[in-house]
């Protein structure tokens, strides 16, 4: 009985493939409580802002209303209203949404941009390799910050579409540099080159046999500059080269704080967009940071 | 015209060096090779690490940038670009060394075994499937397999994986490059024989490159020894192993172990004289390179890189 009990769980072993990459990323932020609670309170968050933003009308809560100015929380507002009597947590949930729309769209048109420059890079190597990575030092030469402000300033139609390009026009270089290297030892393994010998072409090879093996470090990346792209966007609303006051963000509603009055007495203006911008970025990086050591198996908690 | 013929071969790598990268040399893995294979007979190409036997293949396959000399397969030049020669090339198909690195990862079996199939023929999902289920059953392996991951498999098995998807187009030509040096002793001999046997079944002609010279005796009709990107000796498993002309193939043959204990110490001794003899003539077998001379026939089929005189 024994040994026939054992000899079916080895079975069973065998028939169960051990864990894939997106299971191995799974397990380890599940073992993570700080990262499982982080990915909880993400999701809820955006499901909560993106559900609610559908009901809520945006022109209605960027209207001025003059006889409401600065009221402070109560029943009619619940965080307020800020100089011009909007409502503070309408702007709040809106201003949630646009941020995290930018961060999201940002790290996935810059890791677009920065896979496909990586990964050509990478596989064909030599002259290609050269060209590209020369283009990247160039970007990287460039002072972001200026440059952004330029374009956010001679560009008329400013949208969150709009602002999401620069950005991410900006951004790409880290990601092409960090695809490269993976790219260019994946391509000196023997089934890239048995690939070759199969009669299959280069981009079917850079796609569907070398991009797979990169997933989990495209993962990793791209989470971890989440992080910092939601905080940059807030950044550059501070600096006043953000949204106009029509299009809410975290970043407009903190920029409010420039005003010494606001700062001290009207904390209902700025402190949730600070707090919550805060914790989404803490959130994002916490989940990035149990995803980066799941691809490192010394590092592995699951 | 023999089914492969391949004419004064040559792969030169470049060095590049200084500030501006230009080339300061070449590394000639591969210097003046030919050879010739009969259809359905076993090459075997022998060499120390380096000595070119890997490049030669892959030369041939067209994995590394030939950089002068002819390579024809059944009359049709096989140095021209890749794109005018797939058609020609998917009857030349490889296996590789390490089957651990020459199977995708993150690929099921089927989708490894389909991937020729895929390219060169125009089939549906069920008729591919059939095929790798049938291939699978050719090489040993269960047709319930293919959609397992290579992990789940040995060492064996997934060599076994490998010379399914080698034979997945049917070819006439396989480049074995060191087919079984990444594999247990013991699962050698069943690669090997299933080499063999698959070779009768569907009339392969075989280029084996080793270092292991008890499986090329086992393997190949022919042989070629190289040293330093050029051949030294080539003949019939024969002539190599019992008439070895050149002094650096009768060290390679004096260096096979013999396990018959009585003998020992008089293998040992023969291995001295050997060695003896090779340090003597080294000068003479070899010009101030350490390179190896042109070959000369001394019979029909036996090619030694002869003493030049003078």
């Amino acid at each position: 009985m024994e040994t026939t009990k054992v000899n079916a769980e080895l079975q069973s072993q065998d028939s169960t493939s051990s864990p894939s990459g997106l299971k191995i990323l799974w397990r380890e932020i599940v073992r993570d409580k700080i990262a499982l609670i982080s990915l909880i309170f993400l999701v809820l968050i955006s499901s909560f802002v993106f559900g609610i933003s559908i009901i809520l009308d945006q022109d209605e809560i960027v209207t001025v209303d003059l006889f409401a100015i600065h009221e402070p929380p109560g029943d009619e507002f619940i965080l307020g209203t800020d100089y011009g009597g909007r409502d503070v947590f309408g702007q709040l949930i809106i201003g949630t949404r646009n941020s995290l729309a930018i961060g999201i769209l940002v790290t996935l048109i810059a890791g677009f941009v920065g896979i496909l420059v990586g990964l050509l890079s990478g596989y064909f190597g030599g002259h290609v390799d050269n060209a590209l990575m020369r283009l990247v030092d160039f970007f990287m030469v460039l002072p972001t910050l200026l440059m952004v402000i330029v374009f956010v300033t001679i560009v008329p139609d400013y949208s969150i579409w709009a602002f999401s390009l620069i950005m991410a026009a900006f951004l790409w270089m880290g990601v092409a540099r960090l695809i490269r290297s993976k790219a260019l030892a994946e391509r000196e393994l023997d089934y890239v080159q048995a690939s070759k010998t199969l009669g299959s072409s280069n981009l079917k090879i850079m796609l569907t046999q070398v991009l797979p093996n990169l997933t989990s470090i495209i993962i990793v990346t791209m989470t971890l500059q989440l992080a910092a792209n939601i905080g940059i966007e807030s950044g550059l609303s501070f600096l006043g080269f953000g949204f106009p006051e029509s299009t809410p963000s975290l970043g407009t509603l903190i920029s409010y704080a420039r005003n010494p009055q606001t700062l001290e007495f009207r904390w209902w203006i700025w402190v949730p967009a600070a707090v919550l911008i805060l914790l989404l970025m803490l959130a994002v990086n916490n989940v990035g940071q149990a995803l980066k050591r799941a691809t490192d198996a010394r590092q592995r908690r699951g | 015209m023999a089914f492969l013929d391949v004419k004064d071969l040559k792969v030169h790598f470049p060095i590049k060096g200084g500030i501006l990268q230009r080339t300061v040399g070449h590394v000639k893995a591969v210097d003046g090779v030919s050879l010739s294979i009969e259809e359905g007979k076993t090459y075997g190409l022998v060499g120390e690490s380096g000595s070119g036997k890997t490049t030669t293949g892959r030369a041939i396959i067209g994995l590394n940038k030939v950089t002068s000399g002819e390579i024809t397969f059944e009359g049709k030049d096989l140095s021209v670009s890749q794109k005018q020669s797939k058609e020609v090339r998917r009857d030349i198909q490889m296996i590789f060394q390490d089957p651990y690195s020459s199977l995708n990862p993150k690929k099921r079996v089927i989708d490894i075994v389909a991937e020729p199939i895929r390219n060169y023929e125009k089939l549906s999902k069920l008729e591919v499937k059939k095929r790798v289920q049938e291939l699978m059953e050719q090489v040993g392996l269960s047709p319930e397999s293919i959609l397992k991951y290579p992990h789940e498999f040995s060492g064996g098995q997934r060599q076994r994986i490998g010379v399914a998807r080698a034979l997945a187009l049917k070819p006439k030509l396989i480049i074995a490059d060191e087919p079984v040096s990444a594999l247990d002793v013991s699962v050698q001999a069943q690669v090997l024989n299933f080499m063999k046997d698959i070779q009768k079944d569907l009339g392969l002609t075989y280029l084996f490159i080793s270092h292991d010279l008890g499986i090329i005796k086992h393997m190949c009709d022919d042989i070629g020894i190289m040293y330093k990107g050029r051949y030294v000796e080539e003949g019939t498993r024969d002539e190599i192993f019992n008439n070895p002309q050149h002094i650096y193939t009768k060290r390679l043959v004096a260096a096979i172990p013999d396990i018959d204990p009585k003998k020992r110490k008089a293998h040992q001794q023969f291995r001295q004289e050997v060695k003896e003899e090779y340090d003597k003539s080294y000068n003479d077998y070899f010009d101030h390179d350490g390179l190896a001379y042109k070959l000369q026939n001394i019979s029909g089929t036996h090619k030694v890189a002869l003493p030049q005189k003078g």
